[in-house]
């Protein structure tokens, strides 16, 4: 693929969305619904379109030229040796595998929202909205200049503030969108500060077999990516720099990803729409953190301590959600917690080195994850806007084709048959021999298994089977199909995928790993994690896959068939804290609320009884002057705002022309 | 990027743009929209400033946009502030009812 080539089709799939935005923003509420289901949906299948002949080209590439980076045009240029930004894009196979998510997935998903959206005044803000957002997802994932790439995050974090905020009359969901954007500021901060500590640190690298204290002279002082990676070797191996860089872009990671501790606006985010969740807080957005990972994986090769701590705030975010995800009652607040649980899996993944297998779960968990929301969504919208699933039950009779997806969906998430169970024992496997204390993470990892098949199956059991246990469950219908075919279509895929992706060498290296591998080992990247081999590698999966059964099955005697009780074992007296502990979250919003929140406010009540009447008796006295002065100009003084207005406006005017007529005497 | 002669259009926008805000300004007597008019007033010096930038080829302009941009960003928190104490004291949103500055 040509440099133009890869402009214009990048510039493309930037551009689909961003029209269907400005048209439905601009024209949808003149225009009507029509106009903006049919916008705001083409302009993405449009983007969808221009993705699928990316990734032929990228294909069809020669090995060592599947990496493109175009410049769409120089933005900012104050010289040689100096800040230069250029409107870059860069086309390679990760690129185009984000891309092909955030636009397939996304297609589905607007057209779900098609139906969901159907009885909602606000359509075209809505489309308008989502169509801003996978163009700036793309935006993201396409960047090839630190600056276009910080753009990209601040605008995918703008346009989650603004869907989550999307029904503006809820107070909570106001609260909701507030908190998700002062989280995801602190990660910006995070980037920003990593981006100006790399612009003004790094050197050229020495190419092998130079003298380097020859070449080693002078700064970069660049932003531009595949610069910053071939010199990041420059900043050394695990020194403080790098490491601190490092950290910096985990916190940032770590902030859009809603890993720990930076976590908790993610079920608050549910608030939003369901289609929001799913395209959202699922399948794209909160992978945006695995993605910057995984493309600054030439820095993160270099520093072992912060990418150590990656993987184990990773995993620690996997138990702790997965744990969480046992006793909430909110279907959507369950599967919000298991998406954070999961994607601790592919930080967990970035963070020994595993990268493809960390975008292979991100592949396979956008697919399963979507279906989930989406076909929760089928139910909240089936029983009258209910989300709490003791509400729900027996609701398999009612809507059949959504509860035989659900369990696909479920399964696949749990990691039995499906999808999950190649994406997830994959990267368990590269955990047994990579990262800080190999086989303890691992360990870990496996019971992460147990819990995802507890709570996938225990959400499960308690929406669809039994009984229904109100009114609405009762008379809850399947719902049409404008709603249904992506959910069929979702779960088609994620049925399939795992199968085909690894079909032709089970138990191997899968496709996705051969596609991905030739970006983490350009020039400039460390070592690939060690894989382990066919017969440890199949033990593993054999060990993992029946962790995930010893779930699912322990969750279907307890919530399915309801033949064992938990409760008799967990009212012994260690364990009686532990639903506690996990209905309440842990106690985070509490203890952020204790430790940061109400701190805050007692010092600004405080400066406010110390200093109001500090600065009140100042400013009264400086007015008090300032009357007794003006009083002899008292008459002009009309008090009057527009008044005021209006005088500048008259003398900057007759300025104005009196320079005018100088300037024409004097010529 | 842009050429020469598309430069005296982008100044008479921005000019058209800036007269359109100060007319705002002095017309309309929600304070809100008052705000909004002079986001307009700036965004206009803000497209001459970048349009000079270009014209010009020199990054000075841009720079010049972007500390606009921060100083509109303080002043819209300011008024916003006033205007939310205005409310909170139950005063009507009218320019034209706010006549402390003359007591």
């Amino acid at each position: 693929m040509s440099t133009s080539t890869a402009a214009l089709l990048a510039g493309l799939v930037l551009l689909f969305p961003l029209a269907g935005s400005a048209l439905c923003g601009l024209l949808g509420p003149v225009l009507g619904r029509r106009f903006v289901n049919l916008a705001g949906t083409l302009s993405i299948a449009g983007a969808f379109a221009v993705t699928l002949v990316i990734f032929v080209e990228v294909l069809g590439a020669a090995a060592g030229h599947q990496s493109v980076t175009a410049t769409l045009w120089n933005w900012l240029n104050l010289g040689s040796g100096n800040l230069n930004v250029s409107v870059s894009v860069t086309v390679d196979q990760l690129s185009v595998l984000m891309l092909l998510v955030i636009t397939g997935v996304g297609l589905l998903i607007h057209v779900y929202s098609v139906g969901y959206m159907e009885h909602d005044d606000g359509v075209a803000r809505f489309f308008s909205y989502m169509n801003f957002f996978i163009f700036s997802m793309a935006l993201l994932v396409l960047a090839a200049n630190l600056v276009i790439l910080i753009i990209g995050w601040a605008a995918v974090a703008l346009s989650s503030y603004l869907l989550i905020g999307f029904w503006y009359e809820r107070r909570s969901a106001v609260l909701a969108a507030r908190k998700a954007m002062i989280t995801q500021v602190i990660g910006d901060v995070a980037l920003v500060i990593a981006a100006f500590l790399l612009f003004v640190n790094l050197t050229p690298a020495c190419p092998p077999g130079v003298h380097c204290a020859v070449i080693r002279s002078g700064h970069l002082y660049t932003l531009s990516l595949p610069q910053i990676f071939a010199h990041a070797g420059s900043l050394g191996t695990g020194t403080p720099l790098i490491t601190l860089i490092c950290i910096l872009l985990a916190i940032a990671a770590f902030a859009k990803s809603a890993q720990f501790p930076l976590h908790t606006w993610l079920p608050d985010a549910m608030e939003g729409p369901t289609p929001v969740s799913a395209l959202i807080h699922a399948a794209t957005m909160v992978t945006a953190g695995v993605y910057l990972i995984a493309r600054f994986h030439a820095l993160f090769d270099l520093a072992p301590i912060a990418a150590g701590m990656v993987a184990c705030v990773g995993m620690g975010t996997a138990v702790m959600a997965g744990f969480i995800a046992l006793t909430q009652q909110d279907i959507k607040r369950v599967i919000a917690y298991s998406t954070m649980s999961q994607i601790g899996l592919m930080i967990f993944a970035v963070g020994i080195g595993a990268y493809a297998a960390g975008m292979y779960q991100f592949l396979l968990h956008a697919f399963f994850k979507a279906l989930l929301f989406l076909a929760a969504g089928n139910v909240i919208h089936a029983v009258h806007d209910e989300q709490d699933i003791r509400e729900m039950g027996g609701i398999d009779a009612r809507m059949r084709v959504t509860a035989w997806s659900f369990l696909v969906g479920s399964l696949a998430l749990a990691g039995f048959l499906f999808a999950g169970m190649f994406s997830k024992e994959d990267l368990l496997g590269f955990g047994l021999l990579n990262g800080p204390g190999a086989p303890a993470l691992y360990i870990v990892g496996i019971a992460v298994n147990v819990l995802t098949g507890l709570y996938a199956f225990r959400l499960y059991g308690t929406t669809f089977r039994g009984e229904p246990r109100s009114e609405a469950a009762r008379n809850a219908h399947e719902a049409r199909a404008v709603m249904l075919w992506p959910v069929v279509i979702l779960a088609g895929l994620s049925a399939v995928a795992g199968w085909a992706l690894q079909w032709p060498v089970s138990f191997g290296p899968h496709l996705i790993n051969a596609f991905l591998n030739p970006v983490f080992t350009a020039p400039g990247s460390g070592p690939l994690a060690k894989a382990p081999g066919t017969w440890p590698g199949v033990i593993g999966f054999l060990i993992g896959v029946t962790c995930s059964l010893i779930g699912i099955g322990v969750a279907i005697r307890i919530w399915w068939r309801r033949d064992l009780d938990p409760s008799r074992l967990l009212a012994r007296p260690g364990l009686r804290l532990l639903p506690r502990l996990s209905f309440n979250k842990l106690y985070f919003d509490e203890i952020y609320d204790a430790l940061l929140v109400r701190p805050t406010r007692a010092v600004a009540r405080a400066l406010r009884r110390v200093g109001e009447p500090v600065m009140d008796s100042w400013i009264k006295g400086v007015s008090g002057v300032a009357t007794d002065f003006s009083s002899a100009f008292r008459s002009a003084q009309t008090g009057l705002i527009r008044d005021y207005a209006s005088y500048m406006v008259l003398f900057v005017i007759i300025f104005t022309v009196a320079v005018m007529v100088a300037a024409g005497l004097t010529r | 990027m842009l050429s020469q002669a598309m430069f005296p259009w982008i100044l008479l926008t921005a000019a058209f743009l800036f007269t359109l805000g100060a007319l705002g300004v002095l017309i309309r007597r929600n304070p809100l929209v008052v705000f909004m008019s002079i986001e307009l007033m700036l965004n206009a010096v803000n497209l001459a400033l970048v349009g000079y930038s270009s014209f010009l080829n020199s990054e000075e302009g841009q720079v010049f946009a972007f500390m606009v941009i921060v100083v509109a960003a303080a002043e819209v928190v300011v008024g916003l502030g006033l205007l939310t104490r205005v409310f909170s004291i139950g005063r009507e949103l009218d320019v034209d009812d706010l006549d402390e500055m003359k007591r």
